[in-house]
């Protein structure tokens, strides 16, 4: 499998469609719609690559994601903000304890899983903003190990939530009500296969397979469910002090990866053949 | 708030107070004889080897050659309250030498062997990659030659090892050796108080 890149979005600078001073989360839509917390704002570029609307949130999002019903969730710190498709607010949920830093979320039909990096775990709301459980906190082998300060996760179609443990050098599979499954990824500090540094991969994205992103240096790579690598998607495109590294991918197959240097989105897909 | 959070913190608040002693204890007399005089001080902000976005370059050992102490009196110090506790520090482990049997880097990145590494709190026998782990200077080995300091350094590691001087060795020469050979005016003159504070380092524009 091969990747090359075919687009940037985004940028630093005080356009509409650029970013001032951070560009912290990504998600994509069903129709191919990026969606960009950044700065003090959601962004929204349809899938040409253009920024088609925009709108300021309470505080300065982290994490972004897009619920099947198109309703948009803006992870915070202390809370979530929830708007709809046009960018108008319709809730928001407050909890300083289950929500500390919302640095991931993820909408599924029946729930809301929120990434808390001040609790090291994941928290299950349903729809209504009801908690359920938690998720990785119980891990009987000390829990998610986010030196980096942000816990990331993303859920396949069956339902597996799929949550990076950099400290552990593993991406790591949860039942809905916590139940860890398993895990895929070691340490290597040289062959791409593995994971580098201390603490890696940060981030990650589903879709027909894994997708990883890492620091020092920054990469995307591409796993099958087995962990086995199938492709080094990119490594050469990010500025080298690149960190926590949101990453999407669509229903085309094409993934998402936020330098959060340079305040770029770089959209990478697949090489024919 | 969780036990894990809870023996963390408390960790570090035991590092902080060991850090600061260390260096406190040092410079103890220094305080009461000198209260109100400058002494020299590594800025970490300035230094090389811990300065933020300087990637890919090689670790500056200029501390260690050009100290007219013996054994410079330039140190690596472990703020404990920043360190990640990591199973594979890049400041403890070379991490670009083959994996052993255990997944660990086989070798380890001090040329001195003056970092040591031991698990704490709940100790998995059968993983080790399911443990935290502390990693503290050997203050007689090491010679601050930066090498871990630049391995720590963010993005890689969390910046919790940096260069300082220790007070007990320094003889606070009226013109600092390292601060004349230098490139990068990192050895800078500070009151005592200020020059025993932990140091905050700040990312280019922030």
């Amino acid at each position: 499998m091969q990747y090359r890149q075919v687009k940037v979005l985004g940028g630093k600078g005080e356009d509409p469609d650029r970013f001032r001073a951070a560009l912290r989360g990504i998600a994509v839509d069903d129709r191919g719609q990026i969606y960009a917390a950044g700065d003090s704002e959601i962004k929204v570029f349809d899938a040409a690559g253009a920024c088609t609307l925009r709108w300021r949130t309470a505080k300065p999002p982290i994490s972004v994601a897009v619920a099947p019903d198109g309703s948009v969730y803006a992870g915070e710190t202390g809370q979530i903000e929830i708007f709809d498709a046009t960018g108008k607010r319709i809730d928001v949920w407050r909890d300083e304890k289950l929500l500390g830093l919302v640095t991931a979320i993820c909408v599924t039909s029946d729930s809301v899983l929120a990434g808390d990096a001040a609790d090291r775990a994941i928290h299950r709301f349903d729809r209504h903003g009801k908690f359920l459980n938690t998720i990785g906190k119980d891990n009987p082998v000390q829990g998610l190990l986010t030196c980096n300060g942000v816990v990331n996760f993303a859920v396949d179609a069956r339902g597996v939530i799929h949550v990076a443990n950099p400290g552990k050098h593993r991406v790591e599979q949860y039942t809905p009500d916590g139940r860890l499954l398993g895990h895929i990824g070691r340490f290597d500090g040289v062959d791409p296969a593995g994971f580098t540094g201390c603490c890696n991969p940060t981030n990650v994205a589903v879709g027909d397979c894994l997708y990883t992103a890492e620091k020092a240096f920054p990469r995307v790579k591409a796993y099958d469910f087995s962990g086995q690598l199938l492709a080094v998607i990119a490594e050469d495109a990010f500025e080298a002090n690149c960190r926590n590294m949101s990453i999407a991918v669509d229903a085309k197959r094409r993934v998402y990866a936020v330098d959060t240097v340079k305040l770029a989105i770089f959209v990478f897909e697949e090489v024919a053949g | 708030m969780s036990e894990d959070i809870t023996r963390r913190a408390l960790l570090g608040n035991v590092a902080r107070g060991t850090v600061l002693l260390t260096l406190a204890g040092g410079a103890g007399f220094l305080i009461r004889k000198a209260n109100g005089q400058v002494v020299w001080q590594v800025d970490a902000a300035r230094c090389l080897n811990s300065r933020l976005g300087a990637v890919n370059v090689a670790a500056c050992n200029l501390c260690t050659t050009e100290c007219v102490v013996p054994l410079s009196a330039v140190r690596a110090v472990n703020e404990f309250s920043k360190c990640g506790r990591c199973n594979i520090c890049p400041a403890y482990f070379n991490i670009t030498s083959a994996v052993d049997a255990h997944g660990l880097p086989s070798e380890k990145l001090c040329p001195r062997d003056a970092i040591i590494r031991k698990p704490i709190g709940k100790v998995d026998p059968e993983d080790p990659a399911n443990n935290f782990y502390e990693y503290v200077i050997d203050e007689e080995k090491c010679d601050g030659c930066g090498k871990c300091v630049m391995q720590c350094k963010e993005p890689l590691g969390l910046g919790s090892i940096t260069l300082r001087i220790r007070y007990d060795k320094c003889v606070n020469c009226n013109r600092c050796a390292i601060s004349g050979a230098c490139p990068q005016s990192a050895l800078v003159q500070l009151p005592v108080e200020q020059a025993l504070r932990p140091q905050v380092l700040k990312w280019p524009g922030e």
